[in-house]
């Protein structure tokens, strides 16, 4: 838990009052680290081929394993509105993968129970296949049709990505844990 | 995964499964508005382009001074490498001025030649104006959109499709710009068509960008005469967006059914690029309303619409 559930308001002290209003940036912590993938996706590297990794998506996917209460679908939602400003494309492709991707992961990680690293390495590389492919029919919907093929390489280059994305965030995870407020009840 | 102690008390199990409802059911109206907002997209494809003029204002001139130390780097790598090897690089170069040099005094006379010809034609051909040299400051190599972001916009007097030129060759043209950012469509770009022509045969075409780092060209007009690769394809100034004589791209493979280009320019992140007020722009065409033939009773006016012309004025304005 990096954010925990505040005690209930009649029983917080004074102190513990001006503790929990300064500790809750934590709630933002996914959010906002999934946005710093995403401007991290826009450094202008002289690549000839689109195969800068899809960071941004890979970490709300993160923080949604890590951390579902904190990246629900409808804040998976508006990051990827922002990834969708960021890239110059039409406002909702991304935004719906990315809603639909941590939907998914939500509903499916009880189902699948705990997976080891590998597995969730693959659910996670198979959910990016399916974003890959949902991202033509909605450019589509969207009135801008192009070749999605592209793209392959930059699936190739987000499985081989992953471990970075997801330890950073377990990282982060496990720093703010540390430091958690703790509430006395009164 | 999940580290949140699962719920004891009934009261607590309730509360938890009313709230998984109460999210599934946002989650799926969330994701409905987006399909909602595509078809709007569709309809009005500048949807939240003010958005996106204000995220490219934030984000670009960030980038800019991010890459800065960088460039920098890169400088004094390019300062040490520059002192090896410098002799074979001077006798290089002597060689090569020496052909470059014949070529200019073929050039010269060419030149006068043309200024004459020029002249008895009465030709008169619009000039190219710089307004901006800047450097690429972010980019989406991460997304099927090609765009990349340049950190000056309308406040340095860029205004949207204008020509991105780049050292080697074209880059792009601007569509969305906002005051401290703009953003720039790159050839490579599956929306993007550049009016071009062949150098060697005089054949015009479009070369059109399909997300890859080739370009296809397609829609190829002019006398029969087969491609080589090594083709040098420049731009052929028709439409008006792009200067003629620019380099876009090479021929690589002339056999294939739409021959194979590949940019000369490096589209992304190296070098300056110039930005170029649009070559000849095309004057609106479009009448602002409807032109009448009489004039229209003041009853039958609607209000918050442009006033009704007559086609004797709308001529007159149209004709200077």
């Amino acid at each position: 838990m990096i954010a925990p559930p505040p005690p209930p308001a009649l029983l917080m002290t004074p102190e513990e009052k001006r503790r929990w209003i300064l500790s809750s940036w934590r709630y933002a912590v996914p959010a906002l680290v999934s946005v710093g993938f995403l401007l991290l996706m826009l450094a202008p590297l002289p690549l000839v081929v689109p195969a800068m990794p899809q960071l941004g998506l890979m970490a709300v996917l993160a923080w949604a394993l890590i951390q579902p209460g904190l990246m629900p679908p409808w804040l998976a939602f508006l990051v990827g509105a922002l990834a969708d400003l960021l890239f110059g494309q039409p406002l909702g492709v991304s935004a719906v993968c990315f809603a639909l991707a941590a939907g998914t992961l939500r509903t499916a990680a009880p189902l699948l129970g705990k997976g080891g690293l590998l597995f969730d390495w693959l659910l996670i590389s198979l959910l990016l296949l399916a974003f890959m492919m949902l991202t033509g029919p909605l450019m589509a919907l969207a009135g801008r049709p192009g070749p999605v093929v592209p793209l392959l390489l930059q699936w190739l280059t987000s499985i081989l990505a992953w471990p970075l994305v997801a330890r950073s965030c377990a990282a982060i995870q496990r720093r703010l844990s540390a430091t958690t407020p703790r509430w006395q009840f009164g | 995964m999940d580290w949140t102690p699962a719920p004891r008390r009934p009261s607590a199990m309730r509360r938890e499964q009313n709230l998984a409802i109460l999210s599934a059911v946002v989650s799926g109206a969330v994701v409905a508005g987006g399909v909602i907002l595509l078809l709007l997209a569709r309809v009005y494809p500048d949807t939240a382009a003010g958005l996106r003029r204000g995220t490219a204002d934030l984000v670009a001139p960030a980038w800019s001074l991010l890459r800065a130390p960088f460039d920098g780097m890169g400088r004094l790598a390019d300062g040490i490498g520059d002192y090896f090897g410098a002799v074979s690089r001077a006798e290089r170069l002597e060689a090569e001025l020496d052909i470059a040099n014949r070529r200019l005094r073929e050039a010269r006379a060419g030149m006068m030649e043309l200024r004459q010809l020029k002249a008895l034609m009465r030709t008169r051909s619009p000039e190219r104006t710089v307004i901006a040299t800047t450097r690429i400051a972010a980019a989406t190599s991460g997304s099927v959109v090609r765009s990349a972001m340049l950190a000056v916009g309308s406040d340095d007097g860029i205004a949207p499709d204008m020509p991105v030129i780049g050292g080697a060759g074209l880059v792009g043209r601007t569509t969305e710009v906002g005051r401290h950012a703009s953003r720039v469509l790159l050839i490579t770009d599956p929306l993007s068509r550049v009016p071009v022509i062949i150098e060697r045969t005089g054949q015009a075409g479009l070369a059109a960008g399909q997300g890859q780092p080739t370009l296809l060209l397609i829609d190829r007009v002019g006398a029969d005469v087969p491609l080589l690769a090594g083709d040098r394809v420049v731009t052929s100034g028709d439409g008006g967006v792009y200067p003629p004589g620019v380099l876009v791209a090479v021929v690589v493979n002339p056999r294939a059914d739409a021959p194979v280009l590949r940019p000369t320019a490096s589209l992304l992140g190296a070098g300056y690029v110039a930005v170029e007020a649009a070559f000849l722009p095309i004057p609106k065409a479009e009448p602002e309303g409807p032109v009448f033939d009489a004039p229209v009773p003041v009853e039958a006016r609607r209000r918050g619409q442009p006033a009704p012309r007559l086609r004797s004025e709308a001529a007159g304005i149209s004709q200077p």
